[in-house]
């Protein structure tokens, strides 16, 4: 599935809701040689908001895989990052203050 | 009228307590004890509740689970609240945020951080959460249970529908009552439960950091049991992130515990098992459910639950897709196509479909971020929908003493993540306070009822998968 | 590939059917499930251990000789795959679906019957509504004819 529509007019598929990255932008990183989960987060900053991934991580490697036709092995999997969920700023504020 | 407050419905009885008033914008917006801040909004028509980063696109929920941050408000001046499970309150000050949150212009409720040394923590109270918990307390652990929704009870709680599996692990019965049933347990076995408390992090040996009601908190634990669950998969199609478009759990919840519908007519993507559910349970609370897709060439779920919606006269079309979405502020309809074996669509079997409600229901993956920080070995199996922990027999990972349980260790269903919390629960006791013979009874219970679950062919899926993630050894006999 | 893995409606040939005499002798359980699932309330439920099943995930096994037609397995089942079809009387035959939608039909009510598909297969009158866990047992008139049929009922607005 591409990203133009049959008139050729522009079509917005979301990926990463957080990141708003778009199917466009992934097939076109892909293009320049990003395939790896890992690194398209590094390049897109796709699976690095708020959810931190939880929705579309999923969603990216059903696109490399249908692109690439690699199995999830190869794609290889995204590193956690602490902390693993988006603290409100009242937390962080709250550490501050220590 | 988008979205109505269910003022009747079949096996539901929404009891509201009084009425009081927040603040949204300038406008006062009525709500009722036990509402979130989102089902407060979404039942007085608001769609949109935030605007993308980049591309400016209005959004509204999707998972109303906590799960996804579709749904992040400014509440009392505090950005980045997740508002889908944050329980709205008098007098409460919301506003949208811009997608970049400026710095809190309020001063804030913080409580120093607090440190605490227990024995137990179970993060997750679910069925497999709740399960674990219970068998540990009653074996004399000290037990700490952290869930991040006001409610217990995880999924269940929006489970009307009867539930399937063995009668003895409560099958028959209704997925909101077996969640009730549990809580209550939990209670008298003397969990100590922390609802409103979201586990952010897990630092080493045994720490985890949780944000109790927006206070931040430090459990120094000697086990932890893992049972978070699962998040809702997303799906790639034009306008794919419209309001309107949400997680079929995420309406779900919407609709069963919160007793407001989601619209007037919903497109349901996916006839697997949920797909089917939630169809018929929008039904139920009197909303129509115009067609149900899938992708593959047969149904995914099982033939009685099919049976039931096809009964209702819902067309249920297999080998189609959902290919746009149609409107700019929120969903107007949908366009959708045939597929060939090859999965990709057939010229001139385009159409639309009339609709403003499009629920997506194609597939859960686990949620286990957390266990990877931890440094948990993990394995991609898609049988079990993804991300995976690998674990022993008695469901420990590769990190000793960190257990998991449920939907988080695997997508399978509500009775495996019984046994599973049951499991993990006995296991972690017994590491922890020593072995007895009501322990290894429990643990011998738990797995052969496991295997028997999954010896049909909707289990040897889950089964295979297992054995792919499963190794020898690493817990006390 | 069967046609109800497509479409999600079973059709006759699919179920396991009484024999005319039995028929004639008094109400008798028809179930339809058909997938190896793992559930078992109904084989749980039945007082007389009609419904026979060796492994949680066989389908159910039911001895129609032995079955009363009770219908309590009608609204334990969670599938709401089980009905009842009774030919006794000579006028009209009855046939018990489950129901959980609202408005709830009350007894002498004239509703919609429905086929396994939702199509409208003509009025019927409620003989007969018992509740048990908020699932109602709609016992209903048909005729004959559509016994085979007639799986579920929409209440006139
Ligand atoms: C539509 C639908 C129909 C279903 N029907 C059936 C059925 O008929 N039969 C059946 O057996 N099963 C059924 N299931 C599946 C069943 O509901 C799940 O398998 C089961 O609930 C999984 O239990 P769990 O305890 O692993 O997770 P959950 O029930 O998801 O509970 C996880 C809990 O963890 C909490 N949590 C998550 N992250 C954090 C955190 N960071 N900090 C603190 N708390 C956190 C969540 O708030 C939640 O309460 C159905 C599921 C769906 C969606
Ligand atoms: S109708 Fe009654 S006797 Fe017959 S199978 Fe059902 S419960 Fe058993
Ligand atoms: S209770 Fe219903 S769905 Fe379950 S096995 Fe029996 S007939 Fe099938
Ligand atoms: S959707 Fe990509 S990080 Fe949240
Ligand atoms: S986090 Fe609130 S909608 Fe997903």
């Amino acid at each position: 599935m591409g990203c133009t529509g049959p008139e050729g007019e522009k079509m917005t598929v979301i990926v990463c809701r957080c990141e708003d990255i778009t199917e466009e932008d992934i097939l076109a990183a892909i293009e320049d040689g990003y395939c790896e989960i890992e690194i398209l987060k590094r390049h897109l900053r796709i699976g690095m908001g708020p959810c931190q991934g939880k929705t579309c991580i999923s969603l990216l490697e059903r696109i490399l895989k249908r692109e690439l036709g690699t199995s999830s092995d190869k794609i290889g999997r995204p590193t956690a990052r602490p902390p693993s969920r988006q603290v409100s700023f009242a937390i962080l504020a709250g550490d501050d203050h220590e | 009228m988008p979205a109505k407050r269910i003022s009747e419905h079949p096996v539901l009885e929404f009891q509201r307590g009084e009425k009081f008033f927040f603040d949204f914008e300038g406008k006062k917006i009525p709500a009722y004890p036990g509402d979130t801040i989102a089902a407060a909004l979404y039942a007085q028509g608001l769609q949109k509740f935030t605007e993308s980063k980049l591309l400016k696109r209005p959004r509204g929920f999707f998972c109303a689970i906590g799960k996804c941050s579709s749904c992040i408000m400014r509440v009392n001046g505090v950005p980045h609240v997740r508002s889908c499970i944050t329980l709205a309150e008098e007098g409460m000050k919301v506003e949208r945020q811009s997608a970049m949150p400026d710095f809190p212009d309020v001063a804030l409720p913080c409580t120093p951080v607090n440190e605490h040394k227990i024995e137990i923590a179970v993060i997750g109270g679910g069925p497999a959460g709740l399960s674990a918990a219970i068998v540990a307390a009653n074996n004399g652990a000290d037990v700490h249970l952290f869930d991040e929704n006001a409610n217990l009870g995880g999924q269940l709680v929006k489970q009307t529908h009867q539930f399937f599996g063995r009668y003895e692990e409560h099958a028959g019965t209704r997925g909101v009552d077996i969640g009730k049933a549990l809580a209550e347990e939990a209670h008298e076995a003397g969990v100590k439960i922390h609802s409103d408390s979201t586990v952010l992090g897990y630092y080493p040996e045994m720490t985890v950091t949780v944000d109790s009601s927006n206070s931040l908190e430090i459990y120094r634990c000697k086990g932890i049991v893992y049972a978070t669950g699962a998040t809702e998969n997303f799906l790639a199609f034009e306008n794919n992130d419209l309001p309107g478009i949400y997680g079929a759990g995420g309406v779900q919840t919407l609709m069963n515990e919160y007793g407001v519908t989601p619209g007037d007519k919903v497109l349901m993507i996916g006839a697997g098992n949920v797909g089917l559910i939630v169809s018929y349970q929008l039904i139920q609370a009197g909303v129509e459910v115009v067609e149900v897709l899938e992708a593959l060439p047969k149904v995914g779920g099982y033939q009685v639950h099919a049976s039931k919606l096809r009964r209702a006269g819902v067309p249920i079309s297999t080998r189609h897709s959902i290919i746009k979405a149609i409107g700019t502020e929120k969903v107007e309809g949908a366009v959708v196509q045939g597929l060939d074996d090859d999965w990709k669509p057939i010229d001139g079997t385009e159409r639309t479909v009339e609709c403003d409600i499009i629920c997506i229901a194609v597939g859960l993956q686990p949620d286990n971020h957390f266990l990877r920080l931890a440094g948990c070995e993990t394995k991609h199996v898609p049988e079990l929908g993804g991300i995976v922990p690998l674990r022993n027999e008695y469901l420990e990972t590769t990190v000793s003493n960190l257990f998991i349980a449920g939907d988080s260790a695997g997508i399978e269903e509500a009775t495996v993540a019984i046994l599973e919390g049951k499991l993990a629960g006995a296991a972690i006791t017994e590491k922890i306070k020593g072995p007895s013979s009501e322990l290894t009874t429990i643990k011998e219970k738990a797995i052969l009822g496991i295997n028997d679950m999954r010896e049909g062919p909707y289990g040897k899926r889950s089964k295979k998968g297992v054995n792919l993630c499963t190794f020898e050894g690493g817990c006390i006999g | 590939m069967t046609g109800y893995e497509r479409t999600g409606v079973l059709d006759n040939n699919h179920i396991k059917k009484p024999s005319k005499e039995r028929l004639e002798r008094g109400p008798v359980v028809i179930i339809e499930c058909v997938e190896n699932i793992p559930c078992n309330p109904c084989v749980e439920v039945c007082p007389i251990s009609a419904i026979g099943m060796e492994d949680i995930n066989d389908t159910p096994d039911v001895n129609l000789d032995g079955c009363t037609g009770c219908a309590l397995c009608v609204t334990e089942c969670p599938g709401l795959a089980i009905f009842v079809i009774d030919c006794s009387e000579d006028d009209g035959c009855l046939v018990t679906v489950p129901y959980e939608y609202l408005p709830v039909p009350k007894k002498g009510e004239v509703v919609t019957a429905l086929d396994r598909e939702g199509n409208d297969m003509g009025d019927a009158e409620v003989i007969r509504i018992r509740e048990s866990g908020m699932t109602y047992a709609v016992t209903l008139e048909v005729e004959k004819d559509k016994i085979w049929d007639v799986r579920g009922l929409k209440v006139k607005k």
